[in-house]
């Protein structure tokens, strides 16, 4: 009974286009989006070259210091593009904003920028650096101390940052959840077959001497096969086509993977069984509860993922798609499994849950005879 | 009157799932607004840090401290390491100093003890590392010549005393204008799902076999039927619109009250109403009303995510920004930019904002067209 049931739920499932497509179709039409919106935002973050203009007059001229330092700086150390020229280039140049400011030497260096951002401030910084150089350097100079090479006393500095600081992808992290969690809309869908007041398919099998718990259990199996396949298809496609980097631990993440897909199934029953309304509606909740645990987990901006995490904890602890996107984001960032065995728990925890109020929904349900 | 009427009756029929996706789209718009967002605002060039402090009494540390505290944030986070990464990744810090125990004695007995950095990599972290290097370099060359921890003090802040003079040549203010132009970008996502979603579920009601036989052999004229239409889904995307210069008006306050903020608000009606062109076509083209909520899922994200509502515009690689030529909400985003920028409104500034508007007007014309060549074409059919 369980297999006959399997197979034929398995069938309803495949024949829905409108389900194939949020499972299968939506989740990797989004990381398309995703990998187009995203792919250059982190490298735009780097510092890049930052072009100047110079005033090229006596007073630079006669200032060799400075001249030798700004060489160094565009030449070697590729901190700065410079155009030397004259101030009304410079004015005509900033005001297109081919420029980000322009230097001139009057009575010490003036710096001209169009606004207070992070290139005019970093020119501002190398600027002020070079001056007290110099200054530095007369002072040693009138002392007798010429021969000192202040480019080779340094402050000992050790970069211990951790590796993998890609913060986009969360996007995709939170993408993966909506696709586990949008499964829910397979589980719903299956167990609203199986009740008696939904459709006549259902009436069909309550009337039928076959044990509920059975009938159910063949229907939830097809629909988790389908789900999934639609997910191991999203993760296929997210690593070798988008780049996506789940961290090196295969077995946990497909693990994390098929936990998460056992949370939207069991949060699909809840919302088939426990919310009396009609389909559209269901769907809509659950889709509702699925796009907004998302953007609580930072589907929208990361940012807001972190900011919960701080501010409001419990509210992630138990939001599911914040458990799938923080147990990726554990595994991808953190050495220890710590935080990543506490995401599972809790997932196992909320699927139990959601199946027991389920369970006790629609247990004893009957109808009088009218 | 009744075909007026009746459209509003099969919104009314849908009211709970309309509300549903209107409301879950106010509440995005407003929590985006309200969360700041560190990586779009350029206006903050003071990187965020933190310092781990292991050499609470030394002098010299605390003068390193009290130089990097005037020119950078830093943030209160709980001094755990897992915190501190967990605000690493997510930008909440960009920079993490170590200083460790002891550090002004050995500084002071001529050694040059080692100081952890933890980095995101981006250019406030670049910033944050400029500052600290200059800063250490000073130290370390005014250590070849002072003995004295308040001489060398004295020394290294007298040095860094010598600042440029820099002068601001644009006067506009952008942080308010960044805020307006970024709920209107992330408006431009509402606006159009909520219009084409809704349109189209009541356009594709009234196409369902056996009302559009019923409509077909009414007395009315279909030119008339249609038009009675027209007049209502474009009241309907009017109060839509209306609502979200309202919830606009809540958030963003006096500068939607300016000029500035008149042209946002007619560049969103504009925006609005070629939506709706949209809607309407796409209403013509689908047969299945399940497929509406996929199909508009896939067009508002698609056209936000190409066209910089989400992302701004300036970080999305060249080839997106120009695929998304083709799809109207880039130049409805674009004007938002803009606007954000121009700083005296005159005829010559507005220009490009016009030039996007006639393109708006265009899309909506072209989609009208095609909307009339594919329904007569269905009609011949049917």
């Amino acid at each position: 009974m369980l297999w006959h049931n399997f197979k034929y739920s398995l069938k309803v499932l495949l024949k829905n286009k409108i389900l194939l497509f949020w499972t299968f179709a939506f989740p990797i039409i989004l990381g398309i989006f995703f990998h187009m919106a995203f792919s250059d935002i982190e490298s735009s973050e780097k510092l890049d070259v930052i072009k100047i203009a110079i005033i090229n007059n006596e007073e630079f001229d006669r200032d060799m210091f400075s001249k030798e330092a700004f060489k160094m700086l565009s030449e070697e150390e590729k901190i700065f593009s410079i155009t030397y020229t004259d101030i009304e280039e410079a004015k005509e140049l900033l005001k297109e904003e081919k420029i980000t400011g322009y230097l001139l030497f009057e009575e010490g260096v003036n710096i001209t920028v169009n606004r207070s951002g992070i290139n005019e401030t970093v020119l501002r910084y190398v600027v002020d650096e070079i001056s007290s150089n110099k200054e530095i350097m007369t002072e040693f100079y009138k002392e007798g101390n010429s021969q000192m090479n202040i480019s080779e006393l340094k402050g000992n500095i050790k970069d211990i940052s951790k590796e993998n600081l890609s913060y986009t992808m969360i996007e995709y992290y939170t993408l993966i959840a909506m696709s586990a969690l949008y499964g829910g809309i397979l589980s719903m869908f299956i167990t609203n077959y199986k009740l008696a007041n939904k459709n006549a398919v259902g009436k069909r099998t309550s009337i039928s001497p076959a044990h509920k718990g059975g009938l159910l259990l063949g229907s939830l199996l097809a629909s988790y096969l389908v789900q999934v396949v639609g997910l191991s298809l999203l993760f296929i496609f997210t690593i070798f086509c988008l780049h996506v980097d789940y961290g090196n631990n295969l077995p946990f993440m497909i693990l994390l993977g098929l936990i998460g897909s056992l949370a939207g199934l069991s949060l699909g029953v809840a919302v088939a069984t426990l919310i009396k309304a009609n389909e559209n509606t269901k769907t809509g909740i659950l889709i509702a509860i699925t796009m907004l645990g998302c953007f609580l987990s930072g589907m929208m901006g990361i940012t807001m993922k972190y900011q919960i995490d701080k501010t409001i904890p419990l509210l992630n602890k138990i939001n599911p798609a914040n458990m799938i996107t923080d147990g990726f984001y554990a595994l991808y960032y953190y050495e220890g499994l710590n935080r990543f065995l506490m995401n599972i728990i809790s997932l196992l925890a909320f699927s139990l849950v959601m199946l027991l109020l389920s369970y006790r929904g629609l247990r004893r349900q009957k109808y009088d005879s009218i | 009157m009744i075909v007026f009427k009746t459209f509003w009756n099969v919104v009314k029929k849908y009211k709970g799932t309309v509300i549903l996706y209107t409301v879950l789209l106010l509440v995005f718009g407003f929590l985006n607004m309200s969360t700041k967002d560190t990586q779009t605002d350029f206006v903050n060039s003071r990187p965020d840090i933190f310092i781990i402090n292991k050499d609470k009494d030394g002098l010299l540390t605390k003068n390193l401290i009290s130089y990097l505290g005037e020119n950078s944030n830093r943030k209160e986070i709980k001094e755990e390491e897992d915190s501190i990464n967990d605000a690493l990744f997510y930008r909440d810090i960009n920079f993490v100093i170590y200083i460790p125990e002891d550090y002004s004695k050995e500084v002071m007995e001529g050694s040059n003890p080692e100081i952890e950095i933890k980095s995101t990599g981006d250019y406030q972290a670049s910033l944050a590392s400029r500052m600290l290097e200059r800063y250490l370099q000073i130290q370390t060359i005014y250590k070849k010549k002072e003995t004295d921890e308040e001489n060398l003090i004295e020394a290294i802040n007298h040095n860094l005393k010598t600042s440029a003079k820099v002068e601001i040549a644009s006067s506009l203010d952008t942080t308010k204008t960044t805020n307006s132009s970024r709920y209107f970008n992330f408006a431009s996502y509402s606006i159009m799902a909520v219009v084409i979603f809704v349109v189209c579920l009541v356009m594709s009601s009234f196409k369902e076999k056996n009302t559009k036989k019923r409509i077909i052999i009414s007395s009315m004229n279909y030119k008339e039927h249609n038009r009675k239409l027209l007049l209502a889904s474009f009241v309907y995307s009017s109060i839509a619109w209306l609502l979200f210069i309202l919830l606009g008006a809540i958030l963003l306050k006096d500068i939607l009250f300016t000029t500035r903020g008149l042209i946002y608000m007619l560049n969103a009606y504009l925006f609005t109403f070629c939506s709706l062109t949209i809607a309407l076509l796409i209403s013509t083209l689908i047969t299945d009303k399940n497929a509406v909520s996929g199909i508009v899922n896939v067009i508002a994200l698609g056209s936000s995510f190409l066209c910089g509502a989400f992302v701004p515009s300036e970080w999305l690689p060249k080839g997106v920004l120009q695929i998304a030529h083709a799809l109207p909400a880039y130049w409805y985003i674009n004007s938002n930019d803009l606007l954000k920028t121009i700083e005296v409104i005159n005829r010559e500034s507005l220009k490009p904002i016009l030039i996007n508007s006639l393109v708006l007007i265009i899309f909506s014309v072209l989609y009208i067209i095609l909307n009339n060549i594919i329904s007569k074409y269905k009609q011949k059919i049917g």
